[in-house]
Formats: C-alpha cells, sequence, structure tokens
C-alpha cells in the first residue's frame, strides 16, 4: 500500500514538476502568474483525444501535433490578452485576474465542445503491470515516468544551453540590461510561452495516459503547478522540478493514513504555509521587496 | 531630541549602513548628506521603524523606539515624508491632508458604524483644520482634485501639508526639493524656516552639498554608510574627507 | 411572476455578498479571493442548528454569522503579510480548504449529498415560506447591510481604508495602524457574507457544497469588479445585472448543458474584457493598479 502511494506520488510529482516548470519560465519573463497554464494543460489532453482517438491518427503524431498546437495557444493567450496589459503598467493581481478569466473562458469552451462526460486516451484492456521492488508498475506508468525525465532534460538543455534559454535568465534577471545588449524581450516572451505551454500540453497528455480527461483538469493541476512553484521558490527551475516531486509524495503520504478525499486539502495546507512562513520556497529565491 | 546610535544594517552582504551615530538637537535644522548610494534612505527607514537595524538603537527624547512599529513611532512624533512621493493617488488632495490629522474617537469602527454625533463634530473640525494646511501650502484650489493629477511641485507641497497635519515633535524630510523649479525650492525651504520659527525640529535628506549650505544649521555627512563628517557647513565645506567623497563620484 | 420574485430575492443574497466583498476589495484594497467560504460557514452553521437542534432561524443566522467573522479573522492573518496575487493565492487557498471540508466531511455536513429539508425563518409561529414574503425578508438584510457598509465608509475609519487600499507605508506613516483595520474589514465582510449564505440556506431548503465552489467566489469578484470597485450603487448594479444575465440565456431556450457553461463564458469573457479596458467597472471610482 506504502510502496502505491509512493509510486503515486512520484506519478503525480512528475507532472506536478512539469506543469510548475512551464509556469516557472514563463513566470521567469514576465514575473505574473499566468493561471490559464492550467486550460493549456487540458487543451494538450483535448487534443490528443481528437486527434489520436477521434480522428485514428498515428499516436505520436497526434500527441506531437498537440504539444505544438498547445504552445501556439499559450502564445496566442499571451499576445491576445497579457500584451495589450503589459502595454499599460499593470500590476501582477491585474494579469491574475485577466489569467483567471482566459481560464474560465477556454475551460468552459472545451466543455461546449466534448462534453462534461469523462474521455480517455486509453486504448484497449488493462493490461498487467511488472513487478517491481514489491510493487506493481503498468507500462503506462513507466512510459509517463520516463517521458517526464526526458522532458526534463530536454528542458535544461534549453535553458542552460542555448542562446534562447541564456536570454530568457538575462530577461528575467535585469530586463533593462537585456534590452541594451539588444535582446528583444518580447520575442523571448513569446519563446518562454511556446516552452511552457508546450510542457503542459505534453503534461496533459501523459495524465491522461493514466487518468481520466475532463473540462475541469486544468483547475486543480495548476493550483498544483503554483503550490509546486513556490514550494520551489517562485522563479527557479529546479525548484519547480523539486517542488513538483515534493508535493506529488507528500500528498500521497499524507494520505496514508488518513482518507484519501483530502489530499487536496493537504496541498493547500502547503501552500498557505509556504506562503506565510517560507515565501522564497526550499531554495528561497529573492522574493522583490517594496521599495520603501 | 533624536540620537541615533551604532546603527548597523547590511543587505547582501553590503553594509548600507556602518556604525552610524549623531544626536539630533531640539528645534535645529540638520541636514544629512551625501552621494546617491550613501545610506540616505536607509537610515531614515530605520528611524521611522519601516526596516529594523542589525545593530544599534534608535532613541526619542530619552525613549528607545528601535523595536516599535512604524505606525507607533509616528504617533511618537516623527513624521516622515518619502524620496519617491508617497500620496494617496485616487483620493481627493483634502482627503490626502484629512488622513494626517488626528482624532479622539472619530475614527473608530463604532463611532463610524453609528454614525456618532462625535464622530461628525470632530470631521468637521478637522475638515477646517485641513482647509487651513492646503491654503498654507497654496492648494486651496485644488481642494477636491485627486491627487494623482496634480503637478510634480504640487505633491511635494501636499506631502508637506499632510506631514504637517501630523504635528510631528520632529520633521524627517526625505529630498524635500528635488526635481523642483527654483521658486518652488525657494518656497520650500522659507517653509522649513518657519517650522523651526515654530519650535519645530527638521533633519532632511539632500544629496546635494550646496543647497544646503543656506539652510542648514548643522550638515552631517555619509558616505558608503559611515558618517565622514558633522559640523556647521562652513567646516564642512573644507572638510578633505567631504571633498574627496564627492569628487570621486559624479555628483557636485 | 413568482420565478421573477426568486430572481429578486437571488439577486438580493448576492448584493449581500457583493457589498460585503467591496468593504474588503473595492474600499479596502485587499485581494480577496475566497468570500464564499464565510457564505458556506453561515449556511451550514444555521442549517445545522435548525436540523440537529432545531434552533430558530433567527438565532441560527447570527450564530452563522459570528461563526464567518471568527473564519474572516483566520482569513486577515495573511493580508497581513502578503500583496496582491499572492494574497488573492492565499485566500484562493483558504476558499478550497473550506470548500473540501464541507465536501469531504461527511460525518458533520453530509458532504456531497446535502443537507435537505432546512427549515424556513418564521414570525409569530407562521413560517415565511411563500416568495413575497421571502423577498421582503432579504430586502431587510440588504438594506441593513447597504446602511452598514455605507455608514462604515462614509466616515474617518472610512477614509483611512481608502487610504490604505491607496498606500500601506503612507498610511503607516500617518500613524494608522493599519494591522487593526484589515481585521477590522475581514471580520465584517465576513460577518455579512455569513448572513447572505443562511438566507439563502433557509430560502432554498437544501445546501450542499456545489453552491461554494472557488468559481462562485471568482463571481462575487466579478460582480464587484463590474460593479464598481469602492461603489456601493455600483454592487447593486454588479449583482443584479450578473445574475439576470444567465436567466436572459434560459428564455432563450438553450438547454442548462449548453447555458451553463456559455454563462461562465461570458462571466470569464467580462473579467478580461474589464481587466483590459475597464478596471474600475461601471460605477467605480477604483481601479486595480
Amino acid at each position: 500500500m506504502l510502496k502505491h502511494l509512493i509510486i503515486n506520488g512520484i506519478l503525480s510529482g512528475n507532472i506536478y514538476a512539469l506543469l510548475a516548470i512551464g509556469f516557472t519560465i514563463i513566470y521567469r519573463t514576465v514575473k505574473y502568474f499566468h493561471f490559464a497554464h492550467g486550460v493549456v494543460y487540458a487543451a494538450g489532453a483535448y487534443l490528443a483525444y481528437t486527434l489520436f482517438i477521434l480522428l485514428n491518427i498515428n499516436p505520436f503524431i497526434s500527441f506531437f501535433l498537440s504539444i505544438i498546437i498547445a504552445a501556439i495557444l499559450g502564445v496566442a493567450i499571451d499576445r491576445f490578452v497579457y500584451f495589450p496589459l503589459r502595454k499599460h503598467k499593470t500590476s501582477s493581481l491585474v494579469f491574475l485576474l485577466a489569467s483567471f478569466g482566459v481560464f474560465i473562458i477556454l475551460q468552459n469552451l472545451l466543455q461546449l465542445i466534448f462534453g462534461a462526460q469523462i474521455l480517455t486516451l486509453r486504448t484497449g484492456p488493462v493490461k498487467e503491470g511488472h513487478h517491481f521492488l514489491g510493487a506493481v508498475i503498468t507500462d503506462n506508468q513507466i512510459l509517463i515516468i520516463v517521458s517526464s525525465l526526458v522532458l526534463f532534460f530536454l528542458c535544461w538543455l534549453f535553458i542552460q544551453k542555448t542562446k534562447f534559454g541564456k536570454a530568457i535568465r538575462a530577461v528575467s534577471d535585469d530586463p533593462i540590461g537585456a534590452r541594451v545588449v539588444g535582446i528583444n524581450s518580447e520575442k523571448i516572451i513569446m519563446i518562454a510561452f511556446a516552452i511552457g505551454s508546450a510542457l503542459a500540453g505534453a503534461a496533459g497528455i501523459l495524465i491522461s495516459l493514466e487518468t481520466n480527461i475532463e473540462p475541469t483538469m486544468g483547475m486543480n493541476a495548476i493550483l498544483k503547478g503554483i503550490i509546486a512553484s513556490i514550494i520551489g521558490g517562485i522563479g527557479s527551475i529546479p525548484g519547480a522540478l523539486f517542488g513538483g516531486l515534493f508535493l506529488g509524495l507528500a500528498e500521497n503520504l499524507g494520505i496514508w493514513k488518513i482518507q484519501a478525499v483530502w489530499k487536496d486539502t493537504i496541498a493547500f495546507i502547503i501552500l498557505i504555509v509556504f506562503l506565510l512562513l517560507r515565501p522564497s520556497g526550499i531554495i528561497g529565491v529573492k522574493t522583490e521587496k517594496e521599495k520603501i | 531630541m533624536l540620537q541615533v546610535q551604532n546603527l548597523c544594517k547590511e543587505f547582501d552582504g553590503i553594509k548600507a549602513v556602518d556604525d552610524l551615530s549623531f544626536t539630533i538637537d531640539e528645534n535645529s535644522i540638520v541636514a544629512l548628506v551625501g552621494p546617491n548610494g550613501s545610506g540616505k534612505t536607509t537610515v531614515f527607514n530605520i528611524i521611522s521603524g519601516f526596516l529594523g537595524a542589525d545593530k544599534g538603537i534608535v532613541v526619542l527624547d530619552g525613549k528607545d523606539i528601535s523595536s516599535m512599529s512604524p505606525f507607533k513611532i509616528a504617533r511618537q512624533g516623527i513624521g516622515r515624508t518619502f524620496q519617491n512621493i508617497r500620496l494617496f493617488p485616487q483620493i481627493s488632495v483634502l482627503d490626502n491632508v484629512m488622513l494626517g490629522l488626528k482624532y479622539k474617537t472619530g475614527d473608530r469602527f463604532s463611532s463610524a458604524l453609528f454614525q456618532s454625533k462625535r464622530m461628525k463634530k470632530e470631521e468637521v473640525e478637522n475638515t477646517r483644520k485641513a482647509e487651513d494646511l492646503l491654503k498654507f501650502a497654496g492648494l486651496s484650489e485644488k481642494r477636491n482634485a485627486l491627487a494623482e493629477n496634480l503637478s510634480h511641485g504640487q505633491r511635494k507641497l501636499l506631502e508637506l501639508a499632510r506631514i504637517l497635519a501630523l504635528e510631528p515633535k520632529i520633521f524627517l524630510l526625505d529630498e524635500p526639493i528635488a526635481g523642483l523649479f527654483p521658486e518652488t525650492k525657494r518656497t520650500m525651504f522659507g517653509l522649513i524656516r518657519k517650522l523651526k520659527e515654530s519650535g519645530k525640529t527638521i533633519l532632511f535628506i539632500e544629496h546635494d552639498l550646496h543647497s544646503v549650505m543656506d539652510i542648514a544649521e548643522k550638515i552631517i555627512v555619509l558616505d558608503h554608510g559611515k558618517k565622514i563628517a558633522e559640523g556647521a557647513p562652513e567646516e564642512i565645506i573644507k572638510n578633505k574627507e567631504v571633498l574627496k567623497a564627492y569628487l570621486g563620484k559624479k555628483s557636485l | 411572476m413568482e420565478y421573477l420574485i426568486h430572481i429578486l430575492i437571488v439577486a438580493g443574497i448576492y448584493t449581500i455578498l457583493t457589498l460585503s466583498l467591496n468593504l474588503i476589495v473595492g474600499y479596502t484594497g485587499l485581494a480577496a479571493l475566497g468570500h464564499i467560504a464565510f457564505a458556506c460557514i453561515g449556511a451550514y452553521a444555521s442549517s445545522l442548528l435548525a436540523l440537529n437542534f432545531g434552533i430558530s432561524p433567527w438565532i441560527g443566522i447570527i450564530v452563522g454569522a459570528i461563526l464567518a467573522s471568527i473564519l474572516g479573522a483566520i482569513v486577515a492573518y495573511p493580508s497581513l503579510k502578503l500583496k496582491g496575487d499572492y494574497l488573492a493565492l492565499a485566500t484562493f487557498g483558504l476558499g478550497v480548504i473550506v470548500y473540501s471540508i464541507a465536501k469531504n466531511w461527511v460525518g458533520l455536513t453530509r458532504g456531497p449529498m446535502g443537507l435537505p429539508g432546512i427549515p424556513s425563518f418564521s414570525i409569530f409561529g407562521y413560517q415565511i415560506s411563500n416568495v413575497w414574503s421571502y423577498l421582503i425578508l432579504v430586502l431587510i438584510f440588504v438594506f441593513i447591510t447597504y446602511q452598514a457598509i455605507r455608514n462604515i465608509t462614509n466616515s474617518p475609519f472610512g477614509r483611512i481604508l481608502k487610504g490604505i487600499r491607496e498606500d500601506e507605508i503612507a498610511s503607516q506613516a500617518m500613524g494608522k495602524n493599519v494591522n487593526k483595520y484589515k481585521l477590522i474589514v475581514f471580520i465584517i465582510g465576513a460577518f455579512f457574507a455569513g448572513i447572505a449564505g443562511s438566507l439563502y440556506a433557509h430560502y432554498i431548503s437544501f445546501i450542499d457544497p456545489s453552491s461554494f465552489t472557488v468559481m462562485e467566489s471568482i463571481t462575487v469578484l466579478l460582480m464587484v469588479v463590474f460593479g464598481g470597485m469602492g461603489s456601493l450603487k455600483g454592487s447593486f448594479v454588479g449583482a443584479f445585472l450578473l445574475v439576470i444575465l444567465p436567466e436572459l440565456l434560459r428564455f432563450l431556450g438553450m438547454p442548462s448543458s449548453v447555458a451553463a457553461p456559455l454563462r461562465q463564458m461570458i462571466y470569464g469573457l467580462l473579467l478580461v474584457i474589464l481587466m483590459i479596458w475597464r478596471p474600475q467597472g461601471l460605477m467605480g471610482k477604483y481601479k486595480f493598479k
């Protein structure tokens, strides 16, 4: 039983980490909470469903296309909603509220199109899992974990090694200085949204291999993603990875002795504790203090 | 009246305030001067309670106010303005000044909920006081304008009027003449002199040494958080350390 | 016709919620996102007291409001340390926690099965059961709420709230105990929200956690922003318009599987439009900056 909770913890943790990393990459460049990230995650799942299940397209092509479209969706949200706001000097709270608005619009659009019923990416019967260290782990679960690891690695390569990744770090640390050396921050923001949203779409697809697709899946997901980012330290990409895994395990271990229904409550209590006691997260990023 | 003893404050390993001590006598005009980044506003923030010092104490009229919260320190009689001018932008000029005035019981929740007669009476009195202050600052015509719609000079005057409403024992003015036209600068210094004549104490921050020569009775010079000179204007202007600090930087 | 009265009753209840939230968000500038949690407490408290102990709703509504204001005091604490979007997140989280307690503490609240058969108010032995009398009851509470909040905001105390909204640091420099004021507004805002919750419970006679989700909190916030922050009349307008709107959709004959998400989509769209083009709403004097 405990071992299953640990496996579930790692699985959820990977998904949370993917969400948190994407969310954090975006946060680093724009400095506000892109709540609608959650509905991009859901869109990824629904796109995969449409292409793979409804249109019977090859799974690899379906998933790849879905991720691309999710990336485009993220960029579109930024261009149509956030960009006009960036032109005035708006507080991050206004961005958050606008982002809520976008989230609500798109989540309900998904519901209008696909209905409220539960869908899935699973085809065929559930295969028996493999025995591993006394627990059972299925092919799907292995696929999810391996895929996430690959994505984490690609992300790391991108941020650390490519010119765009360096630019993202420059823009987030010193936007004016970045402009001075000729970095176009709007272009970088677009790239950040593309990468972050691709990760979100991928996460949505991966989780749908294991659990259900439904219109409200984005809400819970983004909240966990945000909690994970804050645990790890908002703005820190390795922090996001750590925070995601920490949250996944903490949630699942937390319900070892109590009923499973309290899983979300545990996550939110962790959020509040971190916000109040250690807003800089575990890694301890510098939170911007108001200049007096 | 105000004493600062061995004040130390570090940010990320950099000493913003380095073992600073000075005394401000009652009814004096003192200028706290130094190049940008020398720690002047940090000192103000510590004195007024918005920042805690790592070491050292602040004493007002014999009372240690080092660990008091900012609103309590304001009530003890320290009134301060801010380098970036902190007005209440989306409310009226009159209301901005009203917010500095004290109430006996009129600003209580219960007075508001039951609209007590006492509250209404104090409100009338305070409105009159606020109008007088606006007249003093030359802003009467703008009483209903939103603070965010004022010109820079008008904002500075409003900030002064608001701090006058507080009736503090000691005024801490952060760059009171920054960005003002020469004529408004003279008006501001004139107001400061009037304050001293009515028995008040003023400590103000200024980064340009020359501007304060005529008005300050004592000048304290900071550089990199340390006090490098303290004395009457004539002595300061001849002080080699002071010249070095300023010539080494781009200002002056 | 009875249906119209029903709409007015619901609008009235939302007006109480909107007015109380306006005090916190519109006048004091605190980004409080979990307001419906206070209504949830009020609703469940007075319902459980009535169902389990036969306590009169008149007493239940006050007890519920007091319990809600205790939660309000608790929620005030994060507002002392967090700003803007971080406070929004924290209050959102607290809203989710209250909702999940309502849903999962089945022993107390019967969880998703809800509480049926909640008795209505009665005067001198007569149950207030027809819509007209309930409307009068709600309007009385709306009037009381409006008067109270109008008094509070139209006073030196109210001016200090606005000062806090505009600049907390300057407020402290003017000798105002900002933390005290934040605590008071949360307690008062929660109190009235609790009243709204009880009114709802004893009217509909059935409550379950699905009436108190975070979406509901966002809807009330939308009513405040849409009507205009810092404008009490705006709260009436915001609440009424956003209650009437979904009803118009129903008039157009849409099935509820379409009408429900469509209604939400319009809310979302409205939120985006407000933030981009008119953050002060219809009648507001203050913009989220």
